[in-house]
């Protein structure tokens, strides 16, 4: 017994000479790993044993996909649409960053709310806004007509075109976000050096700040790219019948003709799709320090040990500046100009389903013969509209409550305990994220059905736990890492014991981001479709459902209403985000 | 380290530098505030100022990297004001280097000959003979971050050089690093730019810095230039309240002038240098080691008081005294003996030669 208690003496000792506490704070990872486990790498597998006909082996699925043109077809038209969205999105997306980067105070808050306040927004309230601005009668031909620029409306919505401009739309604040993390840690004085050495602004800007915004570049273009692959339903709404998408085709199979194995042998297709990119990516940048997961800054040393083969870069450079000389001067104007356009473009579907939602009229009419409120009384007189929300709230407050605490313990776990295989962990806990969400779904459908929870409230909600589980564990290690150990240690030695400390010093350190991480895992849930869609199997009819079946059923004006009322929450919830961020920042 | 001789490629003096009355304006604030200075080519001037004094704004806008609301910035007498950065041919030196991270340090060196579309023979001679003349040829093929702070400074100085700019623009360069490394730097630059024979204009607060280093400085404050002066003139022959403290330590006694004669605060008789605009009341400015005290009937006419404490600092004690008037001042005295000094307690006289004041009036 006194052997055992020096023993542990000596492993305290030593424990004690590292930076943080080691494996106490492991344990916490256990609860949210077992969940993570039973809900998602099992169904995963599931899935990957159906697709293999389990438990009559056969790849006949496989092979029905690679002979079946209908099949050659789809994923065709799934690549096509993610690399002409992927591309188009780059272009659109970096002058914003850009500006976003270099602009000055008004400019950088204007084109961060008009990034922000899309991305908050449900996916389902902007897909509606583009069939609004599409549709044969909508906002876009109508003006179209009125200028006399067309004779009879063009077909915008139901057709490829519908499904990039749509797309492109939702995908610009993914794109734009980590570029931005990666612009805005590049030192602004290596430019005003670059200038100083005879460098013309757009020869320090390809030479100097390009090369240097690369793994940001890189990271949004696979985020994006991934996303595309994965997208459901802004293509199931915009598309018309020559754009089925892998993610369509795997809800005809699944849902539609029950034919489980062989949507189970696509999803594995785009499973593994997804994971080839992601590899690729992976060799290029770091992704699990995008997220915030890394203890130095984003890889600047990376890029600098990598050759990026920037050289030609600089080959360019050098002729832009000897060209310097004849160009115009543009008076350094022109990309503030031309970013606040592309954010007006960004807010602008937004802000047009706000306008109509107060229209007077019962249809979409544009501009509006004149404002009334009864799109607002019509939701909150139906009973089914307000049984809808009722119906999401539950939901959402069921799965808010499991990511929270399970997504806080293991954020505890990741930034504090020091476990082998810490790799592997951050991997399994962010991958909810990056999987498309399609693919979870069917396979937590599944599992679901073994155990008869397909099509309760419950099963739907942990299936959203899931879904939110990966945003509350980056938001809580984002804040941990600012959580010094010197306060712990420090209200240790002034007589705290270690539950006093938690209650005294780290619960209230950590509370603000554990509010925007509550906030956010209700979001998520709130505003899903996909899920609803596999695990509600009919039965459950949550606000989105209903919003779903309208927009493809009759496209009523109520449910601009109902997405304006979405909207106004996001607001609400980014408010509330900056409020605390804020007071953060002062205390 | 040494640096030896660096052909300038011209042999007429070029890198002359006028300022004619610069402003800036930030809102209601003027970072700079009319200022005017003249460098002659090959000189080295400091500009010296606490944070906020304009120092760097006035910088920014020799570089180009300021635009002034209103004044000129001229080159050998070729107006340069509203030339973009890049076509001024000024070397600047960053605070922190702003060395690019992403490219090597030959790479980092060959950037403004590669912006200037040098041939790629010329390009390769002159970066291996301006790194080797900072000793840092074996370290071509490094990563800025693999280098050590003196080392990350001479790929910078070598950057800035390897075009031959008849100028050198220097923003805090020894800022950000500890003493020893600054004072060993310190020398190094000032070694460059006798060899180089450029003209430098070096931006800095640590006035030891701007004395040691300088041909002339030029303090600044609020915006303004209070007083531009070799370091001796700046530190013994300060002209006004701000240098005189700004500038080392200074013991500041209140005085009358009365016909001819100078009265301290207990209508001492005090030394004085000999002035000429009637009678006033002004500042003597003493500077510590110049404030001599000493006790019995020996003692020169001066300030009577007692010592209230002393300070062991070294090569030197500090000795607090306060005169029965109540004035606080405070003498250096170089440990040159063992011998027995004054104690704590101890009346005495504290008083300077005459020429060791400086009369300010403001």
């Amino acid at each position: 017994m006194a052997y055992t208690i020096s023993s542990t003496e000596i492993q305290k000792t030593t424990r004690a000479l590292q930076p943080a506490r080691p494996t106490p704070w492991a344990w916490l990872m256990l609860p949210g790993s077992i969940f993570l486990a039973v809900l998602f790498v099992v169904p995963l597998g599931w899935l990957l044993l159906l697709s293999f006909g389990a438990p009559d082996w056969t790849i006949a699925h496989f092979v029905r996909i690679a002979q079946n043109p209908a099949y050659i077809g789809v994923l065709r038209t799934t690549l096509q649409i993610s690399c002409v969205v992927t591309a188009l999105t780059f272009v659109l997306s970096y002058p914003i960053a850009y500006a976003l980067t270099t602009g000055g105070t008004k400019l950088r808050t204007f084109l961060l709310i008009a990034v922000v306040l899309p991305f908050f927004t449900s996916v389902l309230a902007r897909t509606f806004a583009w069939v609004v601005l599409l549709g044969r009668n909508g906002v876009i031909n109508e003006i179209l007509l009125q200028l006399g620029w067309v004779s009879q409306p063009v077909a915008l919505l139901y057709n490829r075109i519908g499904v990039i401009a749509g797309m492109t739309h939702v995908v610009m604040p993914l794109m734009i976000l980590p570029m931005l993390t990666v612009m805005s840690s590049i030192d602004q004085r290596l430019l005003r050096a670059a200038r100083a050495n005879g460098a013309s602004p757009l020869a320090a800007f390809l030479t100097v700040f390009l090369p240097l915004s690369l793994p940001g570049l890189i990271a949004g273009i696979l985020l994006v790219f991934i996303n595309c692959l994965g997208f459901y339903i802004t293509p199931a709404l915009l598309g018309g019948v020559s754009d089925v998408t892998i993610t369509m085709e795997i809800s005809a199979q699944v849902v539609g003709q029950l034919n489980w194995n062989f949507g189970a042998a696509l999803s594995t297709v785009l499973l593994v799709a997804v994971m080839a990119v992601l590899w690729l990516g992976s060799r290029f940048f770091p992704i699990e320090q995008l997220l915030g997961f890394s203890d130095d800054k984003i890889g600047l040393d990376k890029t600098a040990r990598r050759q990026m083969g920037t050289q030609w870069l600089m080959r360019i450079g050098s002729a832009a500046n000897a060209l310097d000389r004849w160009l115009p001067s543009m008076g350094g104007r022109g990309i503030p100009i031309f970013a606040s356009f592309l954010a007006v473009l960004l807010l602008l579907p937004v802000v047009i389903v706000a306008y109509l939602s107060f229209s007077a009229s019962s249809y979409f009419v544009f501009p509006v013969p004149g404002y009334s409120l009864q799109n607002y009384e019509r939701y909150f007189s139906d009973p089914l509209w307000l049984r809808a929300t009722v119906t999401s709230i539950r939901i959402a407050l069921m799965a808010t409550t499991m990511a929270t605490m399970l997504g806080a313990m293991l954020a505890f776990g990741l930034s504090r305990g020091r476990i082998r295989g810490r790799g592997a962990m951050i991997a399994l806990v962010l991958s909810p994220i990056i999987m498309p969400t399609v693919v979870v779904a069917v396979a937590t459908y599944f599992v679901l059905v073994q155990v008869g929870l397909q099509g309760t409230e419950f099963g739907l909600a942990l299936g959203h736990a899931v879904h939110a589980i990966p945003y509350v564990v980056v938001i809580v290690v984002a804040n941990l890492r600012d959580l010094n150990p010197t306060y712990e240690r420090a209200a240790r030695s002034l007589g705290a014991g270690p539950l006093a400390t938690f209650r005294t010093i780290i619960a209230p350190l950590v509370m603000p981001a554990l509010i925007v991480a509550a906030f956010l895992a209700f979001l998520i849930s709130f505003d899903d479709v996909v899920y609803v869609l596999f695990l509600g199997i009919g039965r459950i009819a949550t606000l989105p459902m209903r919003m779903w079946e309208g927009i493809t059923q009759d496209i009523n004006p109520t449910i601009a209403a109902v997405a304006t009322l979405q909207m106004v929450f996001a607001t609400i919830v980014i408010f509330v985000n900056t409020l605390l961020g804020r007071r953060k920042a002062q205390s | 380290m040494l640096m030896r001789a660096m052909p300038s490629s011209t042999d007429v003096k070029t890198g002359g530098i006028a300022l004619h009355s610069l402003q800036k304006r930030y809102g209601a604030a003027m970072a700079v505030d009319d200022v005017s200075l003249s460098v002659s080519p090959g000189e080295f001037i400091s500009l010296l100022g606490p944070s906020g004094s304009g120092k760097t704004t006035t910088l920014m806008m020799i570089a180009g990297f300021e635009m002034p609301d209103s004044g000129r910035v001229l080159l050998d007498d070729k107006d340069i004001t509203r030339l973009p950065p890049h076509r001024r041919e000024l070397g600047v030196i960053f605070q922190n280097y702003a060395l690019f991270p992403h490219m090597t340090v030959a790479e980092n060196v060959a950037y403004p000959l590669r912006m200037r579309r040098v041939p790629k023979a010329q390009l390769e001679a002159r970066v291996n003979r301006v790194l080797d003349q900072v000793h840092l040829g074996a370290f071509a093929a490094r990563r800025p971050h693999q280098l050590s702070g003196g080392q990350q400074q001479r790929v910078a100085i070598a950057r800035a050089l390897v075009f031959d700019p008849p100028v050198l623009l220097l923003d805090e360069p020894l800022g950000a690093l500890d003493k020893k490394l600054r004072q060993h730097l310190r020398n190094e630059i000032k070694t460059l730019h006798r060899d180089v024979g450029k003209t430098m204009i070096y931006v800095t607060h640590d006035q030891e810095e701007a004395l040691a280093m300088s041909d002339r400085v030029a303090v600044m404050h609020e915006g303004r230039i209070r007083q531009v002066s070799a370091p001796q003139d700046i530190y013994r022959r300060p002209a006004d309240l701000f240098v005189a403290s700004f500038v080392g330590e200074v013991n500041l006694i209140p005085a009358k002038l009365r016909s001819g004669v100078a009265h301290g605060p207990a209508d001492e008789t005090l030394a004085a240098p000999a002035w000429s605009d009637g009678d006033m009341d002004a500042t003597l400015c003493v500077r510590p080691e110049h404030l001599h005290l000493g006790t019995g009937e020996a003692a020169a006419p001066g300030i009577q008081g007692h010592v209230t404490g002393m300070t062991f600092v070294g090569d030197a004690t500090i000795v607090e005294f306060r005169s029965n008037s109540g004035l606080q001042l405070t003498s250096k005295v170089l440990n040159i003996s063992a011998g027995a000094m004054l104690g704590v307690g101890d009346n005495c006289t504290a008083s300077w030669a005459t020429n060791d004041a400086t009369i300010l009036t403001e």
